[in-house]
C-alpha cells in the first residue's frame, strides 16, 4: 500500500532519543511563548480599545492573502508566499502524521496515511518544500547580492562606519534563519531522494522532486550501501534541525511567526488618527500619577506595543518610508523598534537591575524629536506595527522634561498664551477677511449652515490668507453658507498633540469645543486643514460632542458635481497632486483632490510616491516648528526633486496650508523656481469658474464698504486735525489770559501758607503754570502694611521671588488720550520673560540646597493669578497675590513698597527679581525693594551662587559683556538677567496640577493711593518721521536692492 | 532748593560717556530748573577722574574719595543721597546702566523722590522737569510730571543725549562721606572678561546683525558665511547672544558693545528693543528686513524690508557670489 516508514532502521534507544529530543524541543518553544504571555500580561493594558475578535478575520485575509507583505516590495512578496505556505503545510504535513503515528493508530488502531491520501499528501508536501527552498533561495540572493538598503542596519545618520554589536546580531538572526530554513528543506529533500532510491516504489512520481533526487542519485552510481548511510545520517540531521527551528520559534526572528497573529489582530483602527490618553498605571498602584503622563520606561509600555515589538520582521519597509529616515534625521523608524524590543527582552529577563534608561540611553531625545508622525512606517507596516503612538508617548515625557528644542518650547509658550503658534493677536484671528469684498459670518451671534474652523496657518500666513480668501470666495459664489469663531477660535491642536503636550492639546479641545458650543447654530463643520480636519473629527469626540467635519477638497468635489460651481474655461494644465499626510494616509481622502483636478480640466501626473505612499512635506508631528539640521535636505526638497523629475509641470498641487509653506520655501531653495509653481487646489477651481471677475451683483455692496472706509479714515484724519487746532487755539488763550492774571496768581500764591509736612492733609491743588513742591526733605518711602496673612513655618532658606504678569501690545492698539490708559483689551498677558530667570535662579538654589521654598509673589487683579500657576507649575511651592485698584497704574517705587510689605511677613532668606519687565521696562523695582527692606543687594545678575550661609558670590553683567564677581552678605537681593540658566518649561498639566498649591490673596489696602514716583502727563505713539523707505518685492528683490546700497555705501560701481 | 546732581559713571579708569551725556541733558535744562549743576564723581581717584567731567555747563565738581574704584552700589547709592540732602538739589540723574539700575531706584526710594528710569527725553515746563520714557518695546511714548515732589531721580538712557564739546569752567569740591558704617556693601572679587571673541563691534565699520528670527543656534552657519561673504562683521541683538548662539562680543546695544564706528547696518530679523536701538541708532545706512511692519527698527532704519531673513540671506548669497 502507498505510504512509506517514518522510523526506517531506527533502534528503540534512538526511538526514545528522538521523542525525548522532540519533546525538549516543544518544551523550549512552549517556554518561549509562555514568558512572552507573561510578560504581555504583566504589561500594562492598551492606553486604546482593543478589538481583537474584529481583527481577527482581518489578519486572517491578511496572512493568507500575502497582502501586507507584497506592498511595495512584490519580489520579496512573492519569495515569502511560498515561503509561508511551504512552512504552513510541511508543518501540517509532519502535524498529520504525527496524529497517526503517536494518537490514532496506537490508541484507536486507526491509520489513515496511506493510499490516495498519502499519494496527495506527498505530492503537495513536495511542492511546499519546493516552494520553501525556491523562496529562501530568493531571499539570499536578495540579502547578500541585491543588498537593498533598507536591510542595512548601519546607520549612517550616526555616521557609523559599520554595525554596532546589536546590528550584528541581527544580522546572524536574519541568516541563522534563511540557513535553518533552506537546512531543513535540503534535508527533507535529500532524506526522500535516498528513500526513493532505495525503495523506487511504484508511486515514487507524487514526491517528484525527491524522485527526480533519486533519479540523479541512482544516474551518478550511488549504491544501496551508499543511500543507506545518507539515509541513516540525514534521518538524524534533518529530525534534530526541523526540532531545534521549532525549539527557535519564540527566541528569534521566527517568532513573527507566532506574534504576527496577535499583532494583526489588535490593530487599531484609528492609530495615529487618535493618540490615546495618557495610560493610566494598569493595577501598579505604586506608580505615582506624574510617571503616567508619558513613557520614560519600557514597564509603562503595554502589551499590545511589546506585541507589536516581537512581531518586527527587520523588512525596512518603514525604513524606506520614513520621511526622517529619508533626510538624514537621526530616526528610522526600524531601528526604533528594534532597539526597543533588545532593551524589552533585555529588561524582562534582568527586572529592578539599574539598566540603561529607555530616554536617552536606548532612545535618544534627538530621535523622538526627528518623527513628522505622519504614519508612513505604520501604513506600511506588514505585521501591523503602530510606531508614532509610541513615539508619541515617549515625546510625552520629553515635554514634560523640558527636553525640547527652544523653537518649540517658545511655540508652545505662544500657543498656550495666545491660542495660536503665530504668537499673533488672537484677536487678529480673522483679520484676512478683511480684504473680502463682502463681509463673513460671525458664527457666534448668527446662525449659519456651515462653520469654518479655519485655523492657524490658513489664518496667519500672508500666503495661505491669499488661499483662504480664495477658499470664501468660492463658498460665496456657490452660495454656500458659512461663518467664522473668529477669535474663540483657537489652534485645533493636533500637533501639539503629537508633539506631546497632552495638557496643552486637551485645554485647546476644550476651548474649541465650548466655543462651537456656544455659536449660534450651525450644521457642519469645514475646514482648509488636514491636521485640524483630522483631530476635530477623530479626537475631539473623545472630548466632547462635535458637528461632523468634511475638508474643503470633498466641499469643493460636491460643489463642481453639483454644478454650483460652473467650470467655464477648463484649465488644460499638467500638475502633480501632494496627497497631506493628515488628509489620505489618515483620512483615507486620496480621491476627493483628484476628482476635483478632473473636473476642472487638469491632467493629473501622479509622482511616484502618491496616495498611501505620499511622502511628508516634513512638518507633521510639530516638526514646523522646529528648526531642520543646516546643510541637509529637507523632506520638502526631496519631494520638489520628485516633481520636477516628472518633467513639464505646470504646478505642484496642495491642499493643505502648511503644504503650501512647506513647499513654497522648498521650491526655491530645492533650485526649482523655474520648474513649476506651488499651487492651491482652490486656486486652480478658481481659474477654472473664472472667479476672478467679481460678480456685477456684489459691486454695490462692495463700493458701500469702500467708500465706508474711507469714510472713517477721512473723519479720522479730520477729526485729528480739528482736535488739534481747537487745542491750539485753546492754548493759546488759556495761556494769554493767564499771563495778564499772572502777578495776581503770583501774590496769591505767595500768600498761601507752606504745605505742611503732615502727610495726612492733602496737597493743595497746583496749576499747571506755576507747579511748586513743598521745601526740600527726604522722605524714605517705607514698607506697606499689608493685612497679615497665613505664613507657614520656614523649613530652610526661603526665597521670595517677585514675578509680573507683563503686557505685549496688539499691533492694532488704541490710546486712550482723555484718560492717558490703553485699555486692557489691546493687551496679550504673559509672565516676565526677566522673572521667570529669577525664578529659575531660585529653582535652581533651592534644588541644590536640598531644603526650603521658592515663594512666588505678584501684584496683579485676578488674570495675573495665571501668571503665578505658572510661576508654581514651574516648581514655586507656594504663591502670594497683591491687589487693590490703585495698584492699576503704579509706578516701581509703589510696587516695591508692596513687594516689602510682603516681605515683611515672610522674611525671606533671599529675594530676586528680574532686572526689568517687558513692558515698560523700568529696571527699577528691585533695586527700591532692596533699599525699603535695607537688604544688600546687585544689579543685572546672571549666576549666583550660595550654599545658604552668611554670604555668597554672584557675577553681575557689565555692559559689554564684561562680568564681575562680587560677594554680598546674606540675606540678600538680586535682580536677574536673562541669559543665565535656560527657564524650565510648564507643561499645561503642570500648570493645571499647579491649582492646588495655595495662593494666599492679600488686599493691596489702597497702597497706590500714595503714590511715591511720578505722573502720567501724556501717553502717545512716539513719531514716526525716521520711518524707513521700504522696498518692496520678494526676497531676490530686495536682495538686489540691498546689494545696490552696500556697493554704493563701499564706493563700488 | 535748587540745582542738578549728575552721578558720574566710569570705569577702568575712564568716564563713561553716559556721563558727559548727562551733563549735556543737565545742561541742556539748567537755564529752566536753575543751577548750579554739579558733578559728583565717587572713586579711588576722583581727583584725576574730575578732569573729564568738566565739560561745559557743569558748575562743580564734588569728588568722593573710596577705598578702590569698584562700583559698589551701596557705597554710590550713600554718597548720592548725602551730597543731594547737603545740596539740597532738585534733579539727581544717574545713568540707566547696570550700575546706575543697582542704586539709582535705591536713591529714589531713600529720598522718598520722583521718579523715573531709562529717561530718553528731559525738558522743562514751567520750571518743572519733564521726563520722557517709553513701553511696550518702543510702541508708546510717555511723558512723566513729578508734582509735589521736591527732588526727583532720574536714570537716563545711554547714547542718547548729547555730550557738550566744550570744556567747563567748574571748580573741584572734595566732599566726605562715611562709608565705613555703610551697611550692606558687598565685596569686589574680580572682572571676568567677556568671552574672547574674533569681533570688535566697536570697530567695525559694516556690521551685519541678527535677531531672534535666526530661531536657532543651528541656523546660524548661513549668516555667518554671508556676512563673511559681505565682508560684514556679524553682530546680533539680545536674545541671540543671550541663548548662547553667538558669544557676548557680538551683541550690539546697551548691555553688549556699541556699534561706535559703524557706517553700514544691516539687521536681519531684529525687531529693535530700545536697548539695541541705543547702540545702533546712530549709524549712518541702516538696512532693516523684519517680516513684521510694524517693528520699532524701522523707525530707525534708513531701507526697509519685510521679507523672509532666510530666503534674503540666500538671495543675498546669490548676489555676491
Amino acid at each position: 500500500m502507498e505510504t512509506r516508514e517514518l522510523f526506517w532502521e531506527i533502534t528503540s534507544l534512538g526511538h526514545t532519543l528522538f521523542f525525548v529530543v522532540a519533546g525538549a524541543a516543544m518544551a523550549v518553544a512552549a517556554a518561549g511563548v509562555a514568558w512572552h504571555v507573561w510578560r504581555y500580561a504583566r504589561a500594562r493594558r492598551s492606553p486604546v480599545p482593543v478589538h481583537p475578535w474584529r481583527g481577527f478575520w482581518r489578519m486572517v485575509f491578511d496572512v493568507f492573502s500575502q497582502r501586507t507583505v507584497h506592498r511595495r516590495d512584490r519580489a520579496a512578496g512573492h519569495a515569502h508566499t511560498p515561503i509561508m505556505y511551504g512552512f504552513l503545510l510541511l508543518l501540517a504535513a509532519t502535524s498529520i502524521i504525527t496524529v497517526e503515528y503517536d494518537i490514532s493508530e496506537p490508541f484507536f488502531g486507526f491509520t489513515f496515511w496511506h493510499g490516495t491520501f498519502y499519494l496527495v499528501f506527498s505530492l503537495i508536501a513536495d511542492l511546499a518544500g519546493l516552494g520553501l527552498i525556491v523562496g529562501c533561495v530568493y531571499m539570499m540572493w536578495r540579502r547578500w547580492k541585491i543588498r537593498p538598503a533598507k536591510l542595512a542596519y548601519r546607520r549612517e545618520y550616526r555616521g557609523e562606519t559599520e554595525e554596532r554589536p546589536r546590528a550584528r546580531a541581527w544580522l546572524r538572526d536574519d541568516a541563522l534563519f534563511l540557513w535553518a530554513l533552506m537546512l531543513i528543506g535540503v534535508t527533507g529533500f535529500l532524506q526522500e531522494g535516498v528513500r526513493l532510491a532505495m525503495d523506487q516504489p511504484a508511486w515514487g512520481a507524487w514526491s517528484p522532486v525527491g524522485w527526480v533526487l533519486a533519479e540523479i542519485f541512482l544516474g551518478l552510481g550511488m549504491d544501496e550501501a551508499g543511500a543507506a548511510a545518507v539515509r541513516r545520517a540525514n534521518w538524524w540531521i534533518h529530525g534534530i534541525a526541523a526540532l531545534a527551528f521549532i525549539a527557535a520559534i519564540p527566541w528569534t526572528k521566527a517568532k513573527h511567526i507566532i506574534a504576527v497573529l496577535g499583532s494583526l489582530s489588535t490593530r487599531d483602527a484609528l492609530a495615529l488618527r487618535r493618540l490615546p490618553k495618557p495610560a493610566l498605571a494598569g493595577g501598579v498602584a505604586a506608580e505615582d500619577a506624574e510617571s503616567d503622563v508619558g513613557i520614560s520606561s519600557i514597564g509603562q509600555f503595554s502589551w499590545k506595543d511589546l506585541l507589536n515589538l516581537d512581531a518586527c520582521t527587520k523588512c525596512g519597509r518603514c525604513h524606506e518610508a520614513c520621511p526622517a529616515t529619508a533626510s538624514g534625521a537621526p530616526l528610522s523608524p526600524r531601528d526604533l523598534i528594534l532597539d526597543l524590543r533588545s532593551h524589552a527582552a533585555r529588561s524582562a529577563f534582568r527586572p529592578g537591575a539599574n539598566g540603561p534608561s529607555l530616554i536617552g540611553d536606548v532612545i535618544e531625545a534627538e530621535t523622538l524629536w526627528s518623527c513628522r508622525s505622519c504614519g508612513a512606517c505604520m501604513e506600511i507596516c506588514p505585521v501591523g506595527i503602530e510606531h508614532p503612538p509610541m513615539i508619541v508617548q515617549m515625546r510625552r515625557q520629553l515635554v514634560e522634561d523640558g527636553n525640547m528644542e527652544q523653537q518649540l518650547r517658545d511655540t508652545l509658550d505662544m500657543i498656550a498664551n495666545r491660542g495660536n503658534s503665530f504668537g499673533e493677536s488672537p484677536r487678529s484671528r480673522g483679520g484676512w477677511t478683511a480684504a473680502l469684498e463682502f463681509p463673513v459670518k460671525d458664527v457666534r451671534a448668527e446662525a449659519a449652515e456651515n462653520l469654518w474652523f479655519v485655523g492657524d496657518y490658513a489664518s496667519y500666513d500672508p500666503r495661505n490668507q491669499d488661499v483662504s480668501r480664495t477658499v470664501a470666495r468660492l463658498f460665496r459664489a456657490a452660495g454656500l453658507d458659512f461663518g467664522l469663531l473668529y477669535e474663540s477660535e483657537r489652534t485645533a491642536g493636533n500637533d501639539v498633540r503629537r508633539v506631546g503636550e497632552e495638557g496643552l492639546f486637551e485645554s485647546l479641545a476644550e476651548h474649541n469645543l465650548e466655543a462651537m458650543a456656544a455659536a449660534e447654530q450651525f450644521d457642519a463643520i469645514v475646514t482648509t486643514d488636514p491636521h485640524s480636519y483630522n483631530t476635530i473629527r477623530n479626537e475631539y469626540p473623545d472630548f466632547g460632542e462635535t458637528a461632523p467635519i468634511r475638508h474643503y477638497t470633498s466641499v469643493l468635489a460636491e460643489l463642481l458635481e453639483s454644478g454650483r460651481l460652473t467650470v467655464v474655461k477648463p484649465l488644460g494644465k499638467r500638475v502633480t497632486l501632494h496627497d497631506p499626510c493628515h488628509l489620505g494616509r489618515f483620512n483615507g481622502h486620496y480621491d476627493e483632490p483628484r476628482r476635483v483636478l478632473e473636473l476642472i480640466g487638469c491632467e493629473l501626473v501622479d509622482m511616484p510616491r502618491c496616495r498611501d505612499n505620499s511622502f511628508c512635506c516634513g512638518a507633521g508631528g510639530g516638526r514646523i516648528w522646529m528648526p531642520d539640521p543646516v546643510g541637509k535636505e529637507r523632506p520638502a526638497e526631496n519631494r520638489m526633486h520628485e516633481a520636477a523629475s516628472l518633467g513639464n509641470l505646470d504646478a505642484f498641487v496642495v491642499c493643505c496650508p502648511k503644504d503650501m509653506t512647506m513647499f513654497e520655501d522648498a521650491r526655491k531653495t530645492s533650485g526649482h523656481e523655474d520648474d513649476f509653481v506651488v499651487q492651491d487646489l482652490a486656486e486652480l477651481v478658481a481659474e477654472a469658474i473664472d472667479l476672478k471677475s467679481i460678480d456685477l451683483k456684489e459691486v454695490p455692496a462692495l463700493v458701500d464698504r469702500i467708500t465706508e472706509a474711507a469714510a472713517v479714515r477721512i473723519a479720522d484724519a479730520v477729526a485729528d486735525r480739528l482736535a488739534d487746532r481747537l487745542a491750539d487755539t485753546v492754548t493759546e488763550r488759556v495761556v494769554s489770559e493767564l499771563a495778564e492774571r499772572a502777578p495776581t496768581l503770583a501774590a496769591a500764591a505767595s500768600q498761601r501758607p507752606a504745605p505742611a509736612a503732615d502727610a495726612a492733609e492733602p496737597a493743595p491743588e497746583q496749576s499747571d503754570a506755576a507747579p511748586a513742591a513743598g521745601p526740600w526733605r527726604a522722605a524714605p518711602v517705607s514698607a506697606a502694611t499689608l493685612p497679615p496673612y497665613e505664613v507657614p513655618e520656614k523649613d530652610g532658606p526661603r526665597m521670595l521671588v517677585a514675578v509680573k504678569r507683563v503686557g505685549e501690545l496688539n499691533p492694532e492698539f488704541a490710546i486712550d488720550e482723555d484718560a492717558n490708559t490703553i485699555a486692557d483689551e489691546h493687551f496679550e498677558h504673559e509672565l516676565n520673560e526677566w522673572d521667570e530667570a529669577a525664578l529659575e535662579e531660585a529653582l535652581l538654589l533651592t534644588e541644590g540646597l536640598g531644603a526650603g521654598e521658592v515663594v512666588a509673589v505678584t501684584i496683579g487683579p485676578e488674570d495675573a493669578e495665571d501668571t503665578l500657576r505658572r510661576a508654581l507649575a514651574k516648581g514655586a511651592h507656594r504663591g502670594v497675590r497683591v491687589w487693590d485698584e490703585s495698584l492699576r497704574d503704579a509706578d516701581p517705587v509703589t510696587i516695591a513698597r508692596v513687594l516689602a510689605g510682603v516681605a515683611a511677613q515672610e522674611s525671606p532668606d533671599m529675594v530676586l527679581t528680574g532686572a526689568q519687565s517687558a513692558d515698560l521696562g523700568h529696571g527699577a523695582t528691585g533695586s527700591a525693594l532692596a533699599r525699603i527692606l535695607g537688604l544688600p543687594h546687585a544689579a543685572v545678575v546672571l549666576g549666583i551662587e550660595w550654599d545658604g550661609g552668611d554670604a555668597m558670590t554672584v557675577t553681575r553683567e557689565l555692559e559689554g559683556g564684561m562680568r564681575q564677581q562680587l560677594a554680598l552678605p546674606a540675606p540678600a537681593l538680586l535682580t536677574v538677567q536673562t541669559g543665565g540658566s535656560t527657564p524650565r518649561y510648564a507643561t499645561m498639566r503642570m500648570i493645571k496640577q499647579a491649582r492646588k498649591k495655595p495662593i494666599a490673596v492679600v488686599d493691596g489696602a489702597g497702597v497706590g493711593l500714595d503714590q511715591a514716583g511720578a505722573v502720567v502727563r501724556r501717553l502717545y505713539e512716539p513719531p514716526k518721521s525716521g520711518r524707513a523707505a521700504m522696498i518692496e518685492g520678494d526676497a531676490a528683490a530686495v536682495a538686489k536692492a540691498i546689494a545696490e546700497i552696500i556697493r554704493d555705501k563701499r564706493g563700488e560701481v | 532748593m535748587a540745582g542738578i546732581l549728575v552721578v558720574a559713571e566710569h570705569f577702568d579708569g575712564a568716564m563713561r560717556d553716559v556721563t558727559l551725556e548727562m551733563i549735556g541733558a543737565a545742561a541742556a535744562v539748567k537755564e529752566s530748573l536753575g543751577g548750579p549743576l554739579t558733578v559728583l564723581v565717587i572713586g579711588h581717584e576722583a581727583d584725576a577722574l574730575a578732569d573729564a567731567a568738566n565739560r561745559a555747563g557743569v558748575d562743580e565738581i564734588v569728588t568722593v574719595t573710596q577705598v578702590d574704584s569698584h562700583f559698589d552700589p551701596a557705597l554710590y547709592e550713600e554718597a548720592a543721597c548725602t551730597l543731594a540732602e547737603d545740596r539740597q538739589v532738585r534733579l539727581v540723574l544717574i545713568g540707566h546702566t547696570a550700575a546706575g539700575m543697582a542704586f539709582g531706584p535705591a536713591v529714589a526710594a531713600r529720598l522718598g523722590s520722583g521718579f523715573a528710569s531709562d529717561v530718553f527725553g528731559l525738558s522743562a515746563e514751567g520750571g518743572e522737569p519733564v521726563a520722557t520714557r517709553s513701553g511696550y518695546g518702543g510702541k508708546v511714548s510717555m511723558d512723566l510730571a513729578f508734582p509735589e515732589k521736591p527732588v526727583i531721580v532720574l536714570t537716563l538712557r545711554g547714547a542718547t543725549f548729547k555730550a557738550p564739546e566744550e570744556a567747563g569752567s567748574a571748580s573741584v569740591q572734595p566732599f566726605t562721606v562715611e562709608f565705613d558704617s555703610v551697611p550692606g556693601a558687598g565685596r569686589h572679587i574680580d572682572y571676568l572678561p567677556a568671552p574672547p571673541a574674533d569681533v570688535d563691534i566697536g570697530k567695525a565699520e559694516f556690521i551685519l546683525s541678527v535677531g531672534r528670527a535666526v530661531q536657532e543656534d543651528k541656523n546660524l552657519p548661513q549668516f555667518e558665511a554671508l556676512a563673511e561673504r559681505l565682508c560684514a562683521t556679524l553682530g546680533c541683538s539680545r536674545p541671540v547672544a543671550d541663548s548662547g548662539w553667538l558669544p557676548k562680543a557680538h551683541q550690539v546695544g546697551q548691555s553688549g558693545t556699541i556699534a561706535a564706528n559703524c557706517s553700514l547696518y544691516l539687521a536681519l530679523g531684529i525687531s529693535g528693543a530700545v536697548q539695541h536701538l541705543a547702540g545702533m541708532k546712530h549709524v549712518d545706512t541702516i538696512i532693516a528686513v523684519n517680516t513684521d511692519p510694524e517693528a520699532p527698527i524701522f523707525n530707525v532704519a534708513h531701507h526697509g524690508a519685510c521679507v523672509d531673513i532666510f530666503e534674503l540671506a540666500e538671495a543675498l548669497e546669490r548676489e555676491f557670489n
